[in-house]
């Protein structure tokens, strides 16, 4: 019963702060400096031109009745068209979401997976040669500017070797080949991924090393650890069974809302590799002040973090008994 | 449990079975189209809503006008139509024949097609083609291969503006054009129809389009120009196809090159890259000029810039041989008129070239004397007492006030290196002088923001790239009625004389004639300087050499109509 009043009450404050990131986005981007139209006209176009460009995407009309549109026009589904595609918002959307989630996803986990695997190990070894080289290599590898560590690893990988393809997410040789099929497309999107893929991983898998040690570290000096080492258990047992899940707990708050922030793409990894998701078309929605796609991504965005965040503080109650709703 | 050497084997069988996928069919399977890479993706194959070059890049295969640029002479040419129309003065129309052509479903290209195409721009007012066919008043179809276009009032740009529009297919346009009326906002309905297989009259048509990843044209087996000969060269196209695949920087793209993935990268190369491709022996460069112009330009509207002593200083101080040679790297032209050099027929040489061919010291004190003259002092002047050029401090107005600081916007380094260093060097120069410049780069979309629709700016470095050979943009940029929000004339420039001969100009049907009021505008401009134009950088394109040649070089680069057709495949 306290489960679901604790529900009911947290649905209720995400949807209060939904709209109010409703609002906060539209008033951001009418206020942010740059004019839709200037980018789409050219040079030698009217001015004539540009008032009946501007009063047929409808900003020409009073800000608070493009609001008032703009809310009714969310609650029935409608994002409107993107200025420049002039395609319905919703369906660029959903044809660049999945690439997104894809690598994105998939570098999150991985990176989680290694990341307290080598965070549970260096704790284990502190102090050790094992535990400096990982913890250095870890601070080392997060602390990269990404597009430069891209940029190696396709040099290294894609150029000098050979071994995967410079950049995109498919191959035409392949997607045009009409003898290919199912599994060789999935092989290719996977050849395509590892570059990115690894990427990700070299960036972020030292962030979550380090929350694992540092977390394991603390674990290692409670008392129930010195209890299971009373009881004559194997090592092993204890560092696998008693202190990593319990020194995992922040990582899985760090895991899910990475998770959820993964939506958004890394608008420089998907510009490197040109991987088709969604943080490129927010980029290009951004600076040419394409309201309608820029609202929409960072609407999905917002939902996705809101949701992520209750299922997490869901997910902790259940991981770790002593936490009640 | 699955063993851990079983669980070795599999992943490491799967990881090199990937390998082996992913490079083997890239070797053994590359298929002979000619391969382009793009900076970025085309947004849209609706001709009426693209904006971006990408998608012209597309468009411009698919879709043709009915007159076109000789690639050498880069004299109008007959394209679609048969021969050049001719003016008649007396019921001020032309009257355009037709060549035999198809459209890419085996559709005759009719009368009917481009009397279409005008009256729909003309009834939707579209805001990219509506200006230069707003003056036409009436399209008749005389018979299924002759229209006859009547003009409102004689204008000059008809021929290169009007008639290089792309034509459209009535039978595939109709009904979109016939929904879109009944539509609450019929303009933005033409413009939100998704196009997913156009029919075209151009070299190629649409394939494939894989978005994301790549589109792909193949040879239009209806195309009307194949195997005729055009402006001496017969035409292909001899590719069986246009494979365009996006990339999202540079540095990729080239080494893509570099590596064959593509056969052309299709933007200009910045200098950066120039040391390592020229060392490539299965890479080409061309060099091309360029009908762009870079330039400074001013608000007219306020102090100190509304001074035009001032703005001839500026000219004078600023050195373009520098700006060519050390940012540029040598690959451009100086800009001596508002019109790039490469339009040869349009360019006039100015009596005035500001500067040109003097020492820093030279210009300093040509500058100096040009404000003294008009009143300005310094509290440390840019000429000490010997004559000799000194580090000037504190420059007053002719009021004796010192003047305000004023800042010069230019685009952001990671958008155009290029003119943002310009802004800093042409900064340092004006402070080395005493005037309390200072250069902001800005996201483009806020500069372009902040100096047409708020006008709220002192002065800007900005460009227009692929300037129309017909220079009837001098009277748009230039013109007073243009100096509104969101209006051409950005500078706020306003001179009687001027608007006087650029309607002149506009209305002069003899080329000949017309070129002499063009000149004398740009003699106008150069004295008057509500701009200052800098240089025009090279276009400079880079190609493999082992698979494709045949590339045309015109003004503007390869990347031209004429390469499409004539590129053929090199044979092992």
């Amino acid at each position: 019963m306290e489960l679901w009043r604790y529900l009911w009450r947290r649905f209720i404050q995400i949807g209060i702060t939904f709209f109010v990131i409703l609002t906060i986005l539209f008033v951001l981007f009418r206020i942010a400096p740059g004019d839709p139209v200037t980018r789409m006209i050219g040079p030698e176009m009217t001015t004539e031109d540009a008032v009946r460009l501007i009063s047929q995407l409808g900003l020409d009309r009073p800000l608070w009745i493009q609001y008032l549109y703009y809310v009714r026009n969310f609650f029935t589904g409608n994002f409107g068209y993107s200025f420049h595609y002039g395609q319905p918002v919703i369906e660029i959307i959903w044809d660049r979401l999945p690439n997104t989630v894809l690598l994105f996803t998939s570098s999150v986990i991985l990176s989680a997976v290694v990341g307290v695997f080598l965070g549970k190990i260096a704790a284990w070894r502190k102090g050790k040669r094992s535990d400096t080289l990982m913890t250095l290599g870890a601070l080392v590898t997060h602390t990269v500017f990404l597009p430069w560590m891209a940029l190696i690893l396709i040099w290294i990988f894609a150029y000098r070797f050979g071994w995967f393809p410079i950049n995109g997410m498919i191959s035409e040789e392949i997607w045009l080949d009409p003898s290919a099929g199912l599994w060789i497309k999935a092989l290719d999107v996977f050849h395509h991924m590892v570059l990115p893929l690894l990427t990700l991983f070299l960036i972020y898998f030292g962030s979550y090393l380090l929350i694992m040690r540092s977390a394991m570290l603390e674990t290692l000096k409670e008392d129930y650890i010195l209890t299971a080492r009373a009881k004559g258990l194997k090592e092993k047992v204890i560092r696998n069974h008693h202190a990593a899940p319990n020194a995992a707990l922040p990582v899985v708050t760090s895991v899910g809302l990475s998770l959820a922030f993964s939506i958004n793409g890394g608008a420089l990894t998907e510009t490197v590799f040109s991987w088709p998701g969604i943080g490129r078309e927010l980029v290009f929605s951004v600076s040419n002040n394409d309201y309608p796609l820029a609202q929409a991504a960072f609407l999905l965005i917002s939902a996705v973090v809101l949701v992520s965040n209750l299922v997490v503080d869901l997910l902790y109650a259940y991981l770790d008994p002593r936490i009640r709703y | 449990m699955i063993p851990k050497k079983k669980k070795a084997v599999f992943f490491t069988v799967f990881f090199l079975g990937c390998l082996w996928t992913g490079v083997g069919f890239g070797a053994s399977k590359r298929a002979a189209y000619l391969k382009v890479g793009l900076f970025a993706e085309p947004k849209t194959l609706n001709i009426w809503l693209a904006s971006d070059r990408w998608s012209f890049s597309v468009l411009s295969k698919i879709y043709q006008g009915l007159v076109t640029r000789d690639p050498e002479t880069l004299e109008l040419i007959p394209w679609l139509a048969e021969t050049l129309p001719v003016y008649d003065p007396q019921t001020l129309s032309y009257t355009v024949t037709l060549r035999d052509a198809e459209w890419s479903d085996g559709s005759p290209v009719t009368a009917e097609d481009v009397a279409f195409t005008g009256n729909l721009i003309k009834e939707f007012k579209i805001p990219r083609h509506y200006w230069r066919w707003n003056f036409v008043k009436a399209i008749q179809v005389k018979d299924a291969k002759t229209v006859r276009f009547v003009l409102e009032k004689p204008m000059a740009i008809f021929l290169s503006r009007t008639l290089t529009t792309p034509i459209v297919s009535k039978k595939e346009w109709e009904a979109v054009a016939q929904r879109a009326r009944k539509a609450g906002k019929p303009l933005t309905a033409l413009m939100n129809h998704k196009i997913k297989n156009p029919i075209g009259n151009g070299p190629f048509v649409l394939k494939t389009w894989k978005q994301g990843a790549y589109l792909l044209l193949t040879k239009n087996p209806h195309f009307f120009g194949k195997g005729l000969k055009i402006a001496g060269h017969v035409l292909g196209p001899h590719v069986d196809g246009v494979l365009f695949k996006f990339y999202g920087t540079s540095d990729a793209a080239i080494l893509a090159l570099k590596k064959g993935d593509i056969d052309m990268y299709w933007w200009s190369v910045q200098a950066g890259y120039l040391g390592d491709l020229k060392k490539n022996p299965k890479i080409t460069l061309f060099r091309n000029e360029r009908s762009a112009m870079y330039y400074m330009g001013f608000n007219l509207r306020k102090p100190p810039f509304n001074d035009v002593a001032l703005r001839q200083a500026v000219a004078t101080l600023i050195d373009k041989d520098f700006i060519i040679t050390r940012i540029l790297q040598g690959d451009g032209e100086r800009m001596d008129s508002v019109v790039p050099k490469g339009n040869k027929f349009y360019y006039c040489r100015p009596d005035t070239l500001w500067g040109a061919g003097l020492s820093r010291e030279q210009r300093v004190k040509a500058a100096y004397k040009r404000l003294v003259e008009a009143g300005y002092s310094w509290k440390v002047p840019p000429v000490d007492e010997s004559g000799k050029g000194v580090r000037a401090k504190e420059i007053r107005l002719p009021g004796g006030a010192p003047m305000g600081p004023f800042t010069i916007l230019t685009p952001p380094a990671d958008y155009d290196p290029l003119r943002a260093m310009s802004g800093t060097i042409i900064q340092e120069w004006l402070r080395a002088f005493g005037m309390p410049a200072s250069a902001k780069p800005m996201a483009f979309g806020s500069l372009l923001d902040q100096v047409k629709v708020r006008r709220d700016f002192d002065a800007f470095i900005l460009a227009y790239g692929k300037l129309s050979l017909d220079p009837d943009w001098i009277r748009a940029f230039f013109h007073s009625k243009n100096d509104k929000v969101r209006g051409r004339n950005m500078s706020g420039y306003h001179n009687p004389e001027f608007d006087r001969i650029a309607d002149l100009s506009a209305a002069t049907m003899d080329k000949k004639a017309r070129r002499k009021l063009i000149c004398d505008m740009q003699k106008i401009l150069m004295k008057d300087l509500p701009y200052i134009p800098l240089y025009t950088p090279k276009m400079i394109e880079a190609v493999r050499n082992d698979r494709f040649s045949g590339w045309v070089n015109t003004l503007e680069g390869i990347g031209n109509i004429w390469s499409f057709c004539l590129v053929k495949p090199i044979r092992p």
